[in-house]
């Protein structure tokens, strides 16, 4: 069961992956420049029809998964990268400094990330998706932190830390060679599920007008298709490409996480 | 069998139902409870004292199978036959209680000591607040336990404290039996006193007839049993009167597991510790013919073969071992 | 109710705390970019097409009245304290010379009458569906139904909106397509408004309580199934208690961490609610966000900033007294939360 569940999992999001990554040399359309009238539905032409600035939306599509794509790993990138540092101090040094670091964890748990982005917004009004990107990040590591810091706290009472304490070793040491490859499978399976939730915070931010504004991303044509009123107006090539191609790739993601986490769990145990 | 018991199990076999297959928990009792008796069952974690517990009650629920036997409630009733509904709303808390392991959270941590004496007993007896609080009140002064607990929640009370309170609540209907789980374990000493004291009190009050007080820890019995079974592996290896399983105990893991406890009897004293080798047996695939023989020093061909019967040494003294139908020349 | 005090003391303290941080986060933005905030501000004005150079003088002196450039720094803090507490939120640039605060007390009633009842219909039938299903675990019902909710929640919430909009608004008509109310009317407290609102209400609410649902309901029966298998369920069920006072007992047990949970999630709904609005065309904060967002205008950009926190923390403070009430820990004082 397991396994059925991490190859689906695999095969799906590698092919959106393939699909985002690849697929501008398979169909080798520029996205940004106008090709064709506007608000075209689907035709041998255009597959996907064009929008309302006349571009060509599987163009678009297919950028738009790949930038969606890498605001997606860089987010969990930055923000695991935080969890692990500010969860592992939190965790193994415990007292004042845990109080202090989560009782920030929790503020900006409570807080979404639309009001950091809000406030930036006047200041900083052309954003392109990798700003976006950093600041979903800086907003989207106090979960992982939480959990891995009390992973840590269950894992320093473990017998080979005390080993190590008794040898003298430094914290710092303890922490890169005991604690950390015993965290490996949970900060893996974490990182896909905070890059699941990255990308979908990205098409929900840039829908509202806070997120990108220069480039093109999942988010950015929900954007327009949003601004050219396509669900009223019946234009079902502007929004459901891109919802379908973000649910189908942020579903694989998710399924990606439990079946590695049921992978995982088995070698958690041992040392 | 004798019509004065209380409860009386033949031949019970308790499964637990495993993808590797079954787990003989309780493969084969026969025991026997007398109004004043408090039973004792010792054995090692794993050997299915607790699982015996619950099955003596009926408390059977999947993966847990009953595959045979019968428990026979004052000579009349045969439980088994008795659908767990039945069971539930006829015996449980009126003639069987059952204190689970544990006990330390077995009370409702959202409802205050005395909101959930109210719910038991308006259950079961329909008695009105007024009527429910003043009967809490009375045992609660009988056991000698603080009327305030009634107004606390559980994580007020100590754990000690707590124990006693969950078998106040379990015994508060008077049922004929009560079955204790592992009461004295994770207390400390003068806590566990109280305890014992407890259960002494409601015997002698005869607000219970009887105890099963289910325990790894033999010592204990020492100082509340009046009658002992050993288990080991799902089976009944030795059982008698109290003075005369501690003393004199027949079966090599009986005595080994009597021995390994410092006691201050004299002939102990003079004998030493014994220690018994090796792991429990894999319930799934239990060792053929005596369970123990693996680890039994004293161990003869015929106790790979065949299963030893419980013969009677003496005056209620049974003992599952080949060797008691030989000669006693292990002494 | 001594020690719940304590407790709720130092929750609001807390949420003081919080307030105080996103004020000044807020307030620190703008002054620290180089060079003069509100020459930015007012060159946006300008983008806009207001070109007429008195005008453009005219709020440029206004913009500096009200942010008090050229007063030392803690003095301008303690006039936006000031104006704060006053409940001036500022003058809004695009729709100059009308006030933040004048705005947005049109627009937030109506994401409120949404929003709130939205959250607290899909809270409680979700915990009841989630207790039903962990009751009912391994049934066809539990079977069918979970799966269901889980393949749901992996859909985004602002598609499916969009899904729903288009499948029973454009193509099977069931509710108007978007708005807040017809055209032409006006709001009122007459049976013709009410019901033509309603008719517009009536998608987005059910589309938001189906989103949230199956969230609640999902974790709702891991809880349950959990508190099941607890100790003290075990032996309620060995006095002989029914099965139905045992499902009381747990529930009692699950719904606390239900409960903050919802306090935890009330930022990331309250932030989907504007999205929601937008794609419905309901005219409540979300619309007001976007036009202040696209017309770049600091001021009003603010104020939702500072409402939106507000309401945040006023929520998450409703949460934890609410919560205080209901866990017996926080009554007898032994729990620090």
């Amino acid at each position: 069961m397991t396994n059925t569940r991490l190859i689906i999992s695999s095969v799906i999001f590698l092919a959106v992956l393939l699909f985002g990554l690849v697929g501008r040399w398979v169909y080798p359309i520029d996205p940004i420049s106008r090709v064709g009238g506007r608000l075209q539905p689907p035709s041998r032409q255009f597959p996907l029809g064009t929008d309302v600035q006349g571009r060509d939306v599987l163009a678009q599509l297919i950028h738009g998964t790949g930038t969606s794509l890498a605001i997606g790993v860089t987010a969990a990138g930055i923000a695991i990268t935080i969890a692990v540092l500010i969860g592992v101090i939190s965790g193994y040094r415990g007292g004042l400094i845990d109080e202090l670091l989560m009782a920030s964890a929790n503020i900006v748990l409570t807080f979404p990330a639309i009001l950091l982005l809000l406030a930036v917004s006047v200041f900083v009004p052309v954003r392109s998706p990798m700003v976006v990107a950093i600041l979903i990040g800086f907003t989207s590591w106090p979960g992982p932190a939480r959990a891995i810091r009390s992973q840590i706290m269950s894992l320093k009472e473990r017998e080979f830390v005390f080993l190590s304490r008794m040898a003298g070793w430094s914290d710092t040491r303890i922490a890169l060679v005991d604690l950390l490859p015993n965290m490996m499978a949970y900060v893996f399976t974490s990182s896909v599920v905070v890059m699941s939730a990255a990308m979908l915070a990205e098409a929900g931010l840039t829908m509202i007008g806070v997120g990108v504004t220069k480039g093109t991303s999942l988010g950015v044509m929900l954007f327009w298709a949003q601004m050219s009123d396509a669900v009223r107006r019946g234009l079902y090539w502007l929004f459901i490409p891109p919802g379908g191609v973000l649910t189908i790739a942020c579903a694989s993601l998710l399924l990606l996480a439990t079946a590695l986490d049921q992978f995982f769990n088995p070698r958690l145990r041992e040392r | 069998m004798n019509i004065s018991s209380l409860l009386a199990a033949e031949d019970v076999k308790a499964y637990y139902a495993s993808s590797k297959g079954f787990i003989r928990a309780v493969d084969g009792i026969s025991l026997e409870i007398d109004h004043g008796d408090v039973l004792g069952v010792a054995g090692e974690s794993g050997c299915g004292k607790s699982t015996l517990g619950n099955v003596l009650m009926m408390n059977v629920r999947p993966p847990l199978r009953l595959l045979g036997g019968k428990v026979i409630l004052e000579g009349k009733q045969d439980l088994a036959t008795m659908d767990r509904e039945e069971v539930k709303a006829r015996v449980w808390g009126r003639v069987i209680a059952l204190v689970p392991q544990s006990a330390l959270n077995a009370l409702v941590p959202t409802r205050k000591v005395g909101h959930f004496i109210k719910d038991v007993v308006r259950y079961h007896l329909g008695f009105s607040t007024r009527e429910t609080m003043a009967l809490a009140k009375k045992r609660f002064q009988d056991l000698e336990l603080p009327v305030e607990t009634l107004t606390k929640y559980p994580h007020q009370l100590s754990g000690g404290m707590r124990q006693r309170v969950v078998i106040a609540v379990a015994t508060l209907l008077n049922p004929k039996l009560l079955i204790v789980d592992e009461p004295t374990t994770a207390l400390d000493v003068s806590t566990q006193k109280q305890v014992l004291k407890l259960l002494s009190h409601l015997r002698t009050e005869h607000i219970v007839r009887a105890i099963v007080f289910i325990t790894h820890d033999i010592a204990i019995l020492r100082q509340i049993a009046t009658r002992i079974v050993i288990m080991y592996a799902g089976k009944v290896v030795e059982t008698g009167p109290m003075e005369l399983i501690l003393q004199e105990p027949a079966h090599p893991y009986a005595r080994g597991l009597i021995h390994s406890v410092l006691t201050p009897e004299p002939m102990v004293r003079q004998r030493g510790l014994l220690h018994i080798v090796g792991e429990p047996p894999n319930l799934l695939q239990p060792p053929p013919g005596c369970r123990f023989h693996p680890r039994c020093p004293h161990s003869i061909p015929i106790c790979s073969q065949e299963e030893p019967p419980l013969i009677g040494l003496g005056r209620d003294h049974l003992v599952a071992c080949h060797l008691t139908s030989h000669s006693r020349c292990w002494k | 109710m001594h020690n719940f005090l304590r407790y709720f003391i130092r929750r609001v303290a807390f949420a003081l705390v919080a307030l105080l941080f996103f004020v000044l986060i807020i307030f620190a933005l703008p002054r620290f970019i180089p060079g003069n905030p509100v020459g930015v501000l007012v060159s946006k004005l300008a983008l806009q097409g207001q070109t007429d150079p008195e005008r453009i003088q005219a709020v440029y002196r206004q913009f500096m009245e009200e942010f008090g450039i050229g007063l030392p720094l803690w003095d301008q803090f303690a006039k936006f304290i000031v104006q704060l507490l006053r409940g001036d939120l500022g003058t809004s640039i695009s729709m100059y010379p009308r006030k933040v605060s004048e705005i947005l007390a049109l627009f937030l009633p109506w994401t409120v009458a949404l929003l709130l009842p939205a959250i607290l219909v899909s809270w409680v039938l979700g915990n009841y569906l989630g207790a039903l299903l962990a009751w009912r675990r391994g049934s066809v019902f539990d079977r069918l139904t979970t799966p269901i909710l889980l393949t749901l929640s992996r859909i985004p919430f602002y598609w499916f909106a969009m899904l729903m909009l288009f499948a029973f608004a454009v193509h099977l008509r069931f509710f108007p397509v978007g708005g807040t109310y017809s055209w032409g009317l006006t709001p009122g407290l007459n049976w013709d408004f009410v019901l033509d609102y309603l008719r517009h209400y009536a998608l987005p609410f059910l589309t938001w309580v189906v989103i949230c649902l199956g969230g609640w309901a999902v974790g709702m029966r891991s809880t349950m199934i959990y508190e099941l298998g607890s100790d003290y369920i075990l032996f309620a069920d060995t006095l002989g208690l029914p099965q139905r006072k045992l499902l009381r007992y747990a529930f009692r047990s699950a719904c606390l961490p239900q409960v903050t949970e919802l306090g935890l999630n009330f930022g990331f709904m309250l932030g989907g609610s504007l999205l929601l609005e937008l794609v419905f065309n309901y005219r409540g904060m979300g619309s007001i966000t976007f036009q202040a967002l696209s017309t770049l205008d600091y001021p009003l950009i603010q104020g939702i900033f500072i409402v939106l926190a507000a309401a945040v923390i006023l929520a998450n403070l409703v949460v934890d007294f609410v919560y205080g009430l209901i866990d017996p820990r926080v009554r007898t004082g032994y729990l620090r939360r």
